[in-house]
């Protein structure tokens, strides 16, 4: 498998002709943001992911130098496998995983977001994917287990189903609450019997 | 043998046992644990959320076979108070005071992480002299979280009185958070672009006074509790949990470096004054109870040079980013300028300019690694944020930690992951 490291990419000479084509190729795929710039590690990193994905990749991003990817629901793990496996990526450990409503986004409001961080090279990378309402997501707990808490948050606050989570249950609300309190129509004051909390004072 | 002699060997020893490979530490894992046979009789045991060596609300069931821990099952949420949803609807300016409720032991890093998060989403510059002053309260929180854990972790330990010399000296830190402030504990120092006020008069004198006097206390500690043989026999190869175990676990900071990993985020990724003072590293490497304690140690002398540094260095000029579009406006200016007084409106009853974006930008805060993620709209409040608290993940990485110990030893590794409820529920 062809890889530079960083002093080639530094010195700008000795690449290989494909190589610089694709670090080319991906720089100019990626939205930029603002002007800021990636390090070489992950620069190469995004190329390696390029190359095994392809357009699998929906959409990446570079915003205050850090790099996001959107992909489908149904590559979820495979990508994140290779992010962890991949010689390249070497993405260790998971950071956070969360979940988030978009309420604007009609046809698939909600997302999973997965910040990894590699400790051999240093660098972090987002991992975004969108899903419909009910939509499940395969869990992740068995690449990265510290991921099981925040999956496990992820459902009890946003209604989003981690398919093979080892033990989905409520994490930090009580085990009689109704409804998905995170997302962006489920009021602040709370819910009483379907209905918006207003007397702010008793029992909740 | 010479004296000379002695001590070469005794430094030769203490750098053969100082130093394990990997292979050896998980040997040593494996032979610490599991080493009582099982009866198959299980005895389900709940420990807290009231248990006193929880620190907080804490609920563990553990399944005990003999004296053996086989399984665990914790729990949390006991103190979750929708901070998250909270920030939703609120200003950037009026997050900070929620991000003290967190980790309420070193308060002022959790508003250092927050505003970090949120410089980085606005692109705001912090200068030199804000930059400084909030190294030195970081560092400053971080002594006295670090007194503070030693105090209850000894306390789980047995000892009553170390408690309250802990707590004297934890005193003296606080009392300097109080000059600075006005607050002991849930401090909302930190603004975005900079800190709310100025080092008081006489802050020098006294901060200078306490970070000499605070390494003297630690080689007190160290005199006391170092070479106890109670507390060595209770801690060492207790709780062994090697740099892959922390690394699939999330877990960081003190308890990442006892393991051999000399990562740190203020060497790593440096954010505030951390690349312009001299530091070093606190690394062990036996990944046990004792080893986490004596990183806590030097990370304590570490952060009394950072602040000298930082005293002796320290820049003039503004301490609040002059950013009219972000940060707030000084205090004394708002009633005499009227373009301040209109900033203060602004930032005030809207809120500050935030470009459309997403950030995840971590911290190294006493306990670990605390990452802020903000997704930001464009309004003057955020759309999403999300707290990583390293408390969460040590409290989630429990069942790994004890799971094949002893009950007695359960009280000792949980305390060694430093974990505070406050910070872990949210």
């Amino acid at each position: 498998m062809p890889s530079f490291s960083p002093d080639e990419q530094a010195a700008g000479g000795g690449l290989a002709r494909d190589q610089a084509h694709w670090l080319a190729s991906v720089r100019k795929e990626l939205i930029w943001m603002d002007n800021s710039e990636l390090p070489v590690s992950l620069m190469r990193a995004a190329v390696r992911l390029r190359r095994r994905f392809g357009g699998r990749l929906l959409e990446g991003r570079v915003f205050r130098g850090e790099l996001s990817y959107v992909v489908a629901p149904a590559d979820w793990l495979r990508v994140l496998a290779f992010c962890r496996d991949a010689r390249e990526l070497a993405f260790d450990q998971l950071d956070c995983l969360l979940g988030d409503h978009v309420p604007e986004r009609t046809e698939a409001p909600f997302q999973v977001v997965v910040h990894l961080t590699s400790h051999t090279y240093g660098h972090r990378l987002r991992v975004k994917t969108f899903l419909a309402e009910g939509q499940p997501l395969p869990s992740v707990t068995g690449l990265w287990p510290s991921a099981g808490f925040d999956e496990r948050e992820a459902w009890e606050m946003y209604g989003i189903v981690f398919e093979g989570h080892p033990d989905l249950r409520r994490l930090l609300l009580p085990d009689d609450f109704e409804g998905f309190p995170m997302r962006k129509d489920f009021p602040l004051q709370g819910i009483i019997g379907g209905r918006v909390r207003t007397r702010l004072t008793g029992k909740i | 043998m010479s004296e000379q002699q002695v001590q070469d060997r005794l430094q030769e020893q203490s750098t053969l046992e100082r130093r394990p490979t990997s292979e050896e530490l998980k040997e040593r894992k494996a032979r610490t644990r599991r080493r009582v046979p099982r009866t198959g009789e299980i005895l389900t045991l709940s420990m807290g959320p009231q248990h006193p060596s929880t620190h907080g609300v804490y609920r563990a069931e553990l399944d005990l076979d003999g004296e053996l821990v086989v399984a665990v099952r914790p729990e949390i949420g006991n103190l979750h108070r929708g901070v998250e949803k909270l920030c939703e609807h609120r200003t950037y300016h009026q997050i900070i005071p929620l991000t003290d409720r967190l980790d309420y032991i070193s308060s002022f890093a959790m508003n250092h992480a927050f505003c970090e998060a949120a410089e980085k989403l606005m692109g705001v510059e912090v200068p030199p002299r804000g930059r400084y002053i909030r190294t030195i309260a970081h560092e400053l929180s971080r002594i006295a979280n670090h007194i503070m854990w030693l105090g209850v972790h000894v306390m789980d330990l047995g000892t009553q009185t170390f408690f309250c010399i802990c707590f004297r000296d934890r005193e003296y830190v606080l009392d300097l958070f109080e000059m600075l402030c006005g607050a002991r504990l849930t401090h909302s120092y930190s603004r975005i672009g900079g800190v709310a006020k100025d080092l008081p008069d006489g802050f020098d004198y006294h901060c200078r006074k306490v970070i000499d006097f605070i390494p003297k206390r630690v080689a007190e500690y160290e005199r006391i509790i170092k070479h106890n043989r109670i507390y060595y026999k209770r801690t060492k190869n207790v709780g062994i949990f090697t740099a892959e175990d922390c690394y699939a676990w999330r877990v960081t900071g003190p308890t990442l470096r006892a393991a051999g990993v000399p990562r740190d985020l203020r060497k790593d990724e440096p954010y505030a004054a951390y690349d312009e003072v001299e530091f070093e590293v606190a690394v062990e490497y036996n990944a046990d109870v004792y080893d986490r304690f004596l990183v806590r140690m030097k990370e304590i002398r570490e952060s009394c040079k950072i602040i000298r540094q930082c005293l002796d260095n320290l820049p003039d000029g503004p301490f609040l980013a002059p950013d009219a579009g972000h940060a707030l406006p000084l205090k004394k200016n708002v009633l005499r300028d009227p373009a301040a007084m209109i900033q203060d409106f602004y930032q005030v009853f809207h809120g500050p300019q935030v470009p459309k974006g997403e950030v995840y930008r971590a911290i190294e805060v006493p306990k670990g690694e605390m990452g802020v993620y903000i997704r930001s709209e464009g309004g003057p409040k955020p759309a999403r944020v999300r707290f990583s608290t390293p408390s969460f993940y040590h409290g989630q990485a429990v069942p790994a930690l004890v799971e094949g110990e002893m009950l007695a030893d359960v009280v000792a590794i949980f305390a060694s992951v430093d974990i505070v409820l406050g910070d872990c529920d949210r």
